[in-house]
């Protein structure tokens, strides 16, 4: 189910798979917190910033109280004078999105991904973590100050194996 | 007109300097905060460690009544890390090994004392940032910016209310993220024996201690020392199966490096020399008389290495 989270995240489901995955966040278990989690990690990578305490359960609560709109059947009919000027402004329209699309500001790429894959040092080429990088992890680790702010979280470093996991 | 002027300038001058002050106070009154909610609270949670594109799921449980944490990574294979006031276990179910860490009570690890807070100052300025909301908590951001490129600055996010870290990031000069560390979920409080303790407590994995005994290493030293970091420590130490090696650590207060010194023909396989990264993380091997010297420090590249080719050994 984890992965058909990210894939629905990601917009990479099929129609069928992302009624499946969107039924089992609507059960309100382990898939919502999952779904929960990854948009805190996403958010957490691309320093978004995140919507006021309650947003959800303020928005859910305007959303109720709306009144339903009740579309009309049927416009009365149209000339054909009216439909051409009609398509013409949608053309325009279409023209305004796309050279506002290409004129707006790109979003600044997420710092996270690709800076962190840059070697540290150009000049220098990098060689694979020593076999036993792990013992040496743990024996530096204990030493680091940094424990005395964030407790054992940094001995993740030394014990996660590195080399034979793909790239995400 | 210009007397009033400069006057003015004096009055603003000295007000801005009185500002620099009090912030700085009041962001080292943060980190002591952060310093103290680490050691005196019992929480458990779940945080999400990331560096180069992976991120890893872990869960840590801190029961401050024992001085005990358990931290258990919950992706890939099962690892898990039960610290006590004097030891540190490394429990790898996989091979059934258990790594033992002897925490001697000299060297008073964690080792960031008040009076370390506030030498910090000397390579770092140490700024209050916004608050904001990280992982559903009300945070306090403060800054860490390196006064050279020796270091890497830091970005902390504490919970206003109890002074947890909830999301530490790591940035190097350009300000590109490095690494992070975030809680994703966390509970103060609610912490029983039974959580902090290790689920391979019972079985019977063959034991690697370490045997750190503090020592000096005759005839090595450093031939400059890196600016701002000095030595904390130097000790003798088993690793895996290895015959004794030495380890050199050095500190600016918040960043530690350590120099790894092993003889080559100890080794179980050939050394590979160059530069390897982590996170956060540096390594750097290189051969030094006939030793194999490997530098581990989360600090950048450069500084890695300028302290691994400081590395000399004169017959004593």
């Amino acid at each position: 189910m984890k992965e058909e989270i990210s894939a629905l995240m990601d917009g990479e489901l099929e129609e069928h798979a992302s009624a499946r995955a969107i039924d089992a966040l609507r059960r309100e278990g382990e898939a919502l917190e999952c779904w929960r989690i990854y948009h805190l990690i996403s958010d957490g990578m691309r320093d978004t910033r995140l919507l006021s305490q309650g947003f959800t359960a303020r928005l859910a609560e305007r959303l109720a109280g709306e009144a339903t709109v009740l579309a009309p059947a049927n416009l009365p009919g149209k000339t054909p004078v009216q439909r051409f000027a009609f398509a013409a402004a949608a053309s325009l329209a279409a023209v305004a999105l796309v050279g506002w699309l290409a004129f707006a500001p790109q979003p600044l790429a997420p710092v996270a991904d690709n800076a962190q894959l840059r070697p540290a040092s150009a000049a220098m080429t990098m060689v694979p973590l020593p076999s036993a990088a792990n013992d040496y992890l743990l024996a530096h680790q204990g030493f680091s100050p940094r424990v005395s702010l964030q407790g054992m979280a940094p001995y993740v470093r030394t014990v996660a194996e590195h080399r034979d996991e793909p790239a995400k | 007109m210009i007397g009033r002027a400069a006057a003015l300038l004096c009055a603003l001058v000295s007000l801005c300097a009185g500002a620099a002050y009090a912030q700085s106070a009041e962001s080292l009154a943060w980190l002591r905060k952060i310093q103290d909610a680490t050691r005196n609270l019992s929480y458990s949670g779940t945080f999400v460690y990331q560096h180069g594109g992976r991120s890893e799921t872990s869960r840590i449980t801190r029961l401050a009544s024992a001085d005990t944490e358990r931290l258990e990574v919950l992706d890939g294979l099962p690892r898990e890390l039960v610290r006590t006031r004097d030891t540190v276990r490394c429990y790898l179910p996989e091979s059934k090994v258990v790594k033992v860490e002897r925490r001697t009570p000299d060297r008073s690890f964690p080792a960031l004392l008040p009076d370390q807070l506030n030498a910090l100052a000397q390579h770092y300025d140490i700024s209050l940032g916004e608050t904001r909301r990280v992982g559903g908590f009300e945070c306090q951001a403060v800054m860490l910016t390196p006064k050279d490129n020796l270091r890497y600055g830091y970005r902390l996010y504490a919970d206003t209310a109890s002074g947890m870290l909830v999301r530490a990031v790591t940035v190097d000069a350009a300000g590109n993220q490095i690494e992070q560390f975030m809680f994703t979920q966390l509970n103060i409080g609610r912490v029983t024996p039974d959580m902090v303790k290790s689920r391979h407590a019972a079985a019977s994995f063959r034991v690697e201690d370490a045997e750190t005994a503090p020592t000096r290493l005759a005839g090595w030293s450093l031939s400059s020392e890196l600016p701002g970091f000095h030595k904390v420590i130097e000790l003798t130490r088993r690793m895996g199966e290895s015959k004794p090696v030495g380890q050199v650590v050095y500190s600016d207060g918040l960043a530690a490096v350590s120099v790894f010194i092993e003889p080559l023909q100890a080794r179980r396989d050939p050394a590979r020399t160059g530069l390897a990264s982590l996170g956060a993380i540096h390594i750097y091997t290189r051969e030094v008389a006939n030793h194999m010297v490997t530098v581990v420090g989360e600090a950048p590249a450069a500084s890695v290495q300028r302290i691994a080719n400081a590395v000399e050994y004169r017959r004593p």
